[in-house]
């Protein structure tokens, strides 16, 4: 008797890392995806493109492996009949309609009927009015969603989108999202980027989070989101005397720290929401007036350095 | 949504050469490259104001001058750097290499739309020229023709295939190809006659001569050196394109 092996992960990346001379783009990750939506987080400048393009076969990894659906996909043309890549890149072919395009694609992918698919991929993503136009024409989300048309014409087991939601309106978007949901519960494989926390947050139930070219943290989305969330957080105050409003402060059990600058104090506290009932009570029971009170480090960037170095 | 079994990808290969035109046709350099083309037509003409039919004369100064000098190179240079340069340039070329195709498929078909516009606007602007001012002269003027149309042929599918090969190495193909043309086939290989066999210039020019000697003294190569020269240089062009085209990386960057 032989038990069935057991399926290998559509995406696999083992200690991949790449580098450009002296600067490191992607460094030493290791992961692997089966079917479902996963988010590649990260702020501009993390390396989710360069990811990407790895997986994608546009870049060799400088050390490391990548593999998709088992094979080598910079050395390896014929994955492409299972992966639908959507770059970050706006430029399409502007002189085609979009049906044109998309049936360029089809027929690229050996289609035999690809009339036939290029309507089905156009009304998939809701472009139908506007197919015979050129895309040159089009509004960006509209080349975005010609292009999503074009990736997964060939209905493809690994589908990359490089920022997808760019340029989409609302509506766009979330029908994008119910797109790309239908995809992974009908068993494929889909990797987004996104530097956008809330986009991430609607579609990916698993999360993949990249800093500096580094995997910063992965899994479930609501875990690491709770990780973001109950962080230290840094405010900025400034008040008619900022060193009495700090000792009345720090007698708080919510506020780690307080360091106090030459015109302003910054505070560390863990509970956000409850600062701002602290900052007012201790300001009426020092007897200081607040003149500004904002939150330092709410930047994507500072969360996701903070997820780095915790 | 899979619509039937797929096929060889291979053949959808006319779709890469489609666009491919289309894209070459659709640039404003291509305006100017007809306005070049139409030269040997309105010098042709010219002539014929003069009311003088003189083969030898214009198909020399003309033909041999602006044609095969000029026109050939500076179109076969834009349409073949263009043929894929322009891609890589705009980002468009993942769409086309993200396809399961092999490298070598994509180089031909890309190398063949660049060589077939390239022939239809010179070989369109000699036979235009011959019909008014070579042509008439009678059996003499249609095997210059003939001569001059060989000589093209050989000559735009070297310079395309090599300038294809030569956009796939760097971005610069343009000033390379233009600097080619100008400074060592203009220039250098009229001063340094050794050099004719690097000469894709001197290949088309041989080339014709198999047809009818086309100048005065036979070309600086032989017919037969011409055309295995010419084999070599395509063939050499085209493996080189796809050899660099199956290393194909972007661009570096940190994101």
């Amino acid at each position: 008797m032989t038990t069935a092996p057991a399926q290998a992960p559509a995406i696999e990346l083992v200690n991949a890392a790449r580098w450009y001379g002296n600067v490191v783009a992607v460094n030493d990750i290791t992961f692997s995806l089966g079917p479902g939506i996963t988010g590649l987080l990260g702020p501009n400048g993390a390396g989710k493109t360069t990811l990407l393009h790895m997986l994608a076969g546009f870049l060799a990894p400088s050390a490391g492996t990548v593999r998709v659906l088992g094979l080598n996909p910079s050395r390896d043309p014929s994955v492409y009949r299972r992966i639908g890549l959507v770059p970050e890149r706006e430029s399409v072919y502007g002189f085609l309609t979009g049906f044109e395009y998309v049936r360029f694609n089809a027929r690229l992918q050996g289609m035999r009927d690809a009339d036939a698919a290029s309507r089905v991929a156009i009304e998939r993503v809701g472009l139908q009015d506007a197919a015979h136009r050129a895309i040159g024409t089009y509004s960006k989300g509209m080349r975005q969603r010609a292009k999503v048309a074009g990736a997964l014409v060939h209905d493809p087991q690994v589908l990359l989108l490089d920022e997808p939601f760019n340029g989409m309106d609302p509506r766009q978007r979330l029908a994008m999202m119910d797109l790309l949901g239908e995809m992974a519960a009908a068993g494929r494989t889909i990797l987004f980027s996104s530097h956008i926390l809330e986009e991430v947050e609607r579609i990916g139930t698993e999360i993949l989070v990249i800093v500096a070219g580094r995997l910063a943290a992965s899994g479930d989305f609501r875990a690491i989101r709770a990780l973001m969330t109950d962080r230290p957080h840094m405010i900025t105050i400034r008040s008619s005397d900022d060193r009495r409003l700090a000792v009345t402060l720090m007698s708080d059990p919510a506020v780690f720290a307080v360091t106090l600058h030459d015109s302003e104090l910054a505070v560390q506290t863990a509970h956000l929401s409850a600062f701002r009932r602290i900052i007012a009570t201790a300001s009426r029971t020092a007897g200081v007036r607040l003149t500004e009170v904002s939150p330092a480090d709410e930047s994507l960037e500072s969360v996701f350095d903070y997820l780095v170095h915790r | 949504m899979i619509h039937g079994s797929p096929r060889s990808p291979i053949l959808a290969l006319p779709e890469i050469f489609r666009v491919t035109v289309r894209q070459l046709l659709g640039r404003r350099r291509t305006l100017l490259l007809l306005l070049l083309a139409a030269l040997p037509l309105l010098l042709a003409l010219v002539f014929r104001l003069f009311d003088r039919i003189d083969v030898q004369r214009y198909s020399n100064s003309v033909f041999d001058g602006v044609l095969i000098a000029i026109v050939l190179p500076l179109t076969a240079v834009l349409f073949g750097t263009g043929a894929f340069g322009a891609e890589l340039d705009e980002g468009t070329a993942l769409y086309l290499l993200a396809k399961p195709l092999p490298r070598w498929a994509v180089v031909l078909s890309k190398a063949m739309a660049a060589a077939a516009l390239t022939l239809l606007l010179t070989v369109g602007s000699i036979l235009a020229g011959a019909l008014v001012e070579v042509i008439p002269a009678g059996e003499m003027g249609v095997r210059a023709t003939e001569a001059y149309v060989g000589a093209t042929v050989v000559g735009a599918l070297c310079y395309v295939a090599v300038f294809v090969a030569v956009s796939m190495f760097t971005r610069r193909a343009l000033v390379i190809g233009i600097g080619y043309t100008l400074i060592w086939e203009g220039l250098l290989s009229s001063l340094l006659p050794g050099i004719a066999n690097l000469s894709i210039r001197q290949y088309a020019l041989g080339a014709g001569d198999w047809f009818v000697q086309l100048g005065r003294e036979p070309a600086r190569l032989p017919p037969e050196t011409s055309f295995l020269l010419s084999v070599v240089v395509v063939v050499v062009a085209l493996v080189l394109a796809t050899w660099r085209l199956m290393r194909f990386e972007l661009p570096g960057g940190t994101d």
